[in-house]
């Protein structure tokens, strides 16, 4: 694939190494003839003479020159290494693809064979087949090569499972395409760069198992090999003679090779593997800036001037300028569409950015305190006792491996230290019961919970240290719409009985009418229009608003055509110059392309845009 | 019930790996021209009586196995033979008593040399696997945590450099090396020491050194690459988001939500690497004079003692498939979510 191309591997340091190793052997192995000195295997000199100038590497227990030997020697290590790895690959990919392919009893029966083959052990089998059918190096190649299939056939058939479902395949197959076509002509090419990689990876196994084999006495004696030389200088003294340069340069020969093998491989897996996401231990560091006295009279939490950056140079700026109040008890509703920065500003305001993530300027003040500037070890004691999170898509949210019950109570050992063990249980019990979950559920594992099931343990969990601050980001996708409901009501009562404040980021325009008192309308990072939630859906102000609300289906005017938004929101990093709306909007002027529009309070909440400007 | 069944499937299947196993040793050492009961009988190492011994023991005047003919109940053709009477009935009697023939060298039980060279194995592989797990998970959990760092790098460039090196040459450069720092170059006790007690176990630590040391140097960096790949991928799950989230330090972490998730495919790999890891104890055995399976191994391929070598074969094919069946078991103990698959 276009991963494979001579310019990206140019740029991949391991493989291009690899690719030098492994080409510079191939030339010795051609040009040995001309190299070298002596011939292969005949005495030229004294026993284990000492480098010098008539024998550049030294001579061997026969008097053999080492230098001419280790030339020699690539022949047969590369010969038998891609020889063998070509039968291996072949078996091992026919069988990965037929397998993989045709499915039913067939694959069934291939894969306990590929099972059995794994599970056996390689190199005594080797052996045991080289000792009895003669040492020859057509028997090596033969034996090394039946024997070292089974690894390509298991990640072949699973790389062909994946494939088959590709809409060019099953195009094909709904044309009528015979089996064998559909297999070369389709299957085949996709998998190809994945079975060089594996390809790779099986020369230098098949070339480590023949120089082992020599070394242990089973080498054709016809031919010089590395490893025999190795097992001639081991077992002939050279070792008491101190002869280290008869050990030291077959050795290397291998190693030169292998190694050669093994940075290619590495190289192309990580060009055609897929790009590693960035882990969740990066902590995010506190804002430049000092850290300002609170302001008085302070709401729940206050956000100022929040801007978050992301990598650099050129920094990519996810969110700019934002800023808004909640109050105790009060639901904030944060809407827009995919990638303008929502779910990021949740994660900001704890602080939990992706890796490169960072707080470029602004104030995030909870309790007295400014949470961008403060220590990691004090935020730790914020987190979950003050803020608490619901994250997005509750399937992966919940350790795997851990009772579901267990995690909450590890969360409570955390911030609340006065309760014992039985406290603890006792206090998990009460959060299953309070989101609707029956408490002798809390030893299962999330894999025995429903989806339903899931999301409410989810929220039990970001209730269990009784947080002032709930802050959830799509709390509801991905249920169905009674269960959507019941999730709903609940946040509704706890933030009455708790007086809890919710901040609620969801793409269900309908959720958010139900649940918050006032929503912010978030596009390319920024605020672009903020007001009382009745106020939002019965008369949207800005133009991105409008849209968003004409894309939803409404009830109440059936028949009315749903208009989408053409385009896609602008990507962080290339921002369009002015408002950034002003390439999607239909009632654009020249000047919104040009000069970015400010919040401005209007009558009832506060817009960004040029049209609304002398309105109020 | 689900967890019985689970249970039972892969016992059922590690029995039928077994026998897979079984009849391959039987036919591979038969079929092929070195047939180790019918090379016995002609070498002239051994006496007429042992000679004759053998031919008894294995039945080699009788067929291999019945031919397909006789399986039709209505036909008693000339090949038809008692199923009890063949060789490979034999072969398995005999292997039922754990008789495994005599080793041509000094004509010794094989399942008696198997038997004092095992133990040997055991501790060898049980040393340097430990250590090498062990360091590898910790140089591996360091790499995934300061992913893309120096200290990353460092350890991956390392590693593949490692993983290049055959087993058998970095264990004679370590010989080479240890040889001249006064350390034991082979064996397991040094011969006519015959101090008991507390300066025995010393002597044995001291041959264990290099051997372990070979050892450890070559898979650590297999299992520190493991580890770090899979950590990787675990510390980018949302489970360990919702850790941070809950106000967990970095330690509690990795000690709590990521480690032992990363650690589960290593418990599948230690297991498929057993191949390998009997394929480095025989290369490091070669090297040290271990008296172990693998030099066994390297001992009967020298001096083409067939019976020692179908012996070793078995031995290792069993072990490892057994180690194979005992970590599937262990990886679902750990794993809740593999036994409902």
């Amino acid at each position: 694939m276009e991963g494979l191309s001579w310019r990206s591997l140019r740029h991949e340091g391991l493989a291009l190494a690899g690719l030098c190793l492994l080409a510079s052997a191939l030339a010795v192995a051609l040009l040995a003839p001309w190299l070298a000195p002596h011939a292969p295997g005949v005495p030229a000199g004294g026993v284990y003479a000492p480098p010098g100038a008539a024998h550049w590497l030294g001579t061997d227990d026969g008097g053999g020159d080492v230098l001419s030997n280790l030339l020699y020697g690539a022949q047969v290590s590369l010969l038998v290494g891609f020889t063998a790895a070509f039968i291996s690959v072949i078996i091992g990919a026919g069988v990965g693809l037929v397998a993989g392919y045709t499915g039913g009893r067939t694959e069934n029966a291939l894969m306990r064979l590929t099972d059995v083959a794994l599970v056996l052990p390689d190199l005594p089998l080797i052996i045991a087949l080289v000792a009895l059918t003669r040492p020859r190096l057509l028997n090596i190649i033969l034996v090394i090569g039946l024997v070292g299939w089974a690894g390509t056939a298991r990640l072949v058939r699973a790389q062909t499972l994946a494939v088959k479902q590709r809409a060019l395949v099953l195009r094909a197959r709904a044309l009528g395409a015979g089996r064998a076509r559909i297999l070369l002509r389709h299957i085949l090419p996709l998998i190809f760069p994945l079975i060089v990689v594996n390809a790779v990876l099986v020369v230098s196994l098949a070339i480590l198992n023949e120089s082992t084999l020599s070394f242990l006495g089973l080498a054709d004696p016809r031919v010089v090999s590395w490893g025999q030389m190795l097992n001639l200088a081991f077992t002939r003294g050279a070792m008491s003679a101190g002869a280290w340069w008869s050990l030291v340069a077959p050795g290397l020969g291998i190693v030169w090779v292998v190694l050669g093998c093994t940075l290619l491989g590495q190289g192309l897996e990580q060009l055609l593997g897929p790009r590693r996401q960035g882990h969740h231990l990066a902590l995010t560091p506190p804002a430049p800036g000092p850290v300002l006295p609170p302001e008085p009279d302070a709401p729940l939490l206050r956000v100022r001037d929040l801007r978050i950056e992301f990598g650099g140079p050129p920094v990519a700026r996810v969110v700019d300028g934002v800023g808004f109040d909640l109050r105790h008890g009060e639901a904030l509703g944060l809407v827009g569409e995919s990638g303008c920065g929502k779910s990021t500003l949740l994660l900001s305001l704890l602080r939990l950015l992706p890796a490169g993530g960072r707080i470029a300027a602004g104030r995030v003040e909870f309790g007295g305190r400014d949470l961008a500037r403060m220590g990691e070890a004090e935020l730790n004691q914020v987190r979950w006792k003050g803020i608490s999170l619901v994250f997005q898509g509750a399937m992966n949210a919940l350790n795997p491996v851990r009772p579901v019950g267990d995690q909450v109570e590890e969360a409570l050992r955390r911030h609340l230290p006065e309760l014992d063990a039985a406290g603890r249980r006792r206090r998990a019990g009460e959060l299953f019961e309070l989101v609707g979950l029956a408490s002798s559920r809390r030893g299962e594992y999330p894999h025995q919970y429903s989806g339903g099931m899931r999301q409410r343990a989810v929220i039990a969990l970001a209730l269990a240290c009784q947080p002032r601050i709930l802050c959830a980001d799509e709390p509801t996708t991905a249920l169905d719409a009674v269960v959507q409901a019941q999730i709903l009501e609940l946040l509704d009562q706890l933030r009455r009985e708790l007086g809890l404040g919710v901040i609620l980021v969801s793409h269900d325009l309908g959720a958010v009418a139900q649940l918050c008192d006032r929503v912010l309308v978030m596009y390319g990072g920024t605020l672009v229009e903020e007001a009382g939630a009745p106020a939002l859906f019965e008369r949207p102000r800005h133009p991105y608003t409008q849209a968003l609300l004409q894309s939803l289906p409404d009830l109440s005017q059936p028949g009315r055509p749903l208009a989408a938004i053409p385009g896609a929101p602008p990507r962080p990093g290339a921002l369009p110059p002015g408002c950034c709306f002003a390439p999607r909007c239909g009632v654009a002027l020249v000047r919104c392309h040009t000069e970015t529009p400010r919040l401005r309070a209007l009558q009832q909440g506060a817009a960004a845009c040029h049209l609304l400007e002398g309105e109020r | 019930m689900q967890r019985y069944a689970f249970f039972l499937r892969k016992v059922g299947w590690g029995l039928g790996t077994v026998c897979f196993v079984l009849v391959l040793n039987f036919f591979l050492f038969r079929v092929l021209p070195g047939d180790p009961a019918r090379a016995g009988v002609r070498d002239p190492r051994l006496s007429p009586q042992a000679q004759e011994a053998i031919r008894t023991r294995f039945g080699l005047d009788r067929p291999l196995i019945n031919c397909l003919e006789s399986l039709n109940p209505l036909r008693s053709g000339p090949c038809f033979t008692n199923p009890l009477d063949t060789q490979f009935f034999r072969y398995l009697a005999n292997l039922f008593r754990g008789e495994l023939g005599f080793s041509y060298q000094n004509s010794q039980p094989v399942a008696q040399i198997l038997g004092e060279r095992l133990g040997n194995t055991v501790l060898l592989l049980g040393a340097g696997q430990v250590l090498a797990i062990l360091l590898g998970v910790a140089l591996g959990t360091a790499a995934a945590w300061k992913a893309d760092t120096r200290i990353d790098h460092a350890a991956l460039v390392l590693s593949l450099l490692a993983w290049s090196l055959p087993t058998f040459w970095l264990g004679m450069v370590l010989l080479f090396w240890g040889s001249s720092l006064g350390l034991p170059i082979g064996g397991l006790r040094t011969p006519g020491l015959g101090a008991e007690g507390w300066a025995r176990w010393v002597d044995l630590a001291r041959h264990l050194v290099l051997p372990t040391l070979t050892q450890t140097l070559v898979f650590m960096a297999e299992y520190m690459l493991i580890m770090r790949s899979s950590l990787l991928e675990v510390l980018a799950q949302p489970y360990i988001l919702t850790a941070r989230a809950k106000g967990l330090g970095t330690f509690q972490i990795l000690r709590d939500h990521a480690l032992r998730n990363a650690a589960l495919p290593l418990v599948t790999l230690v297991a498929l690497n057993l191949g390998l890891t009997v394929a480095g104890a025989i290369q490091i055995e070669a090297v040290f004079s271990w008296p172990g399976l693998g030099l066994a191994t390297f001992e009967a391929v020298t001096r083409r003692d067939y019976p020692l070598l179908q012996g070793v074969f078995l031995l290792l094919a069993l072990g490892v498939v057994g180690a194979n069946l005992a970590a599937e078991l262990l990886y679902s103990c750990l794993d809740p979510r593999v036994r409902e698959e």
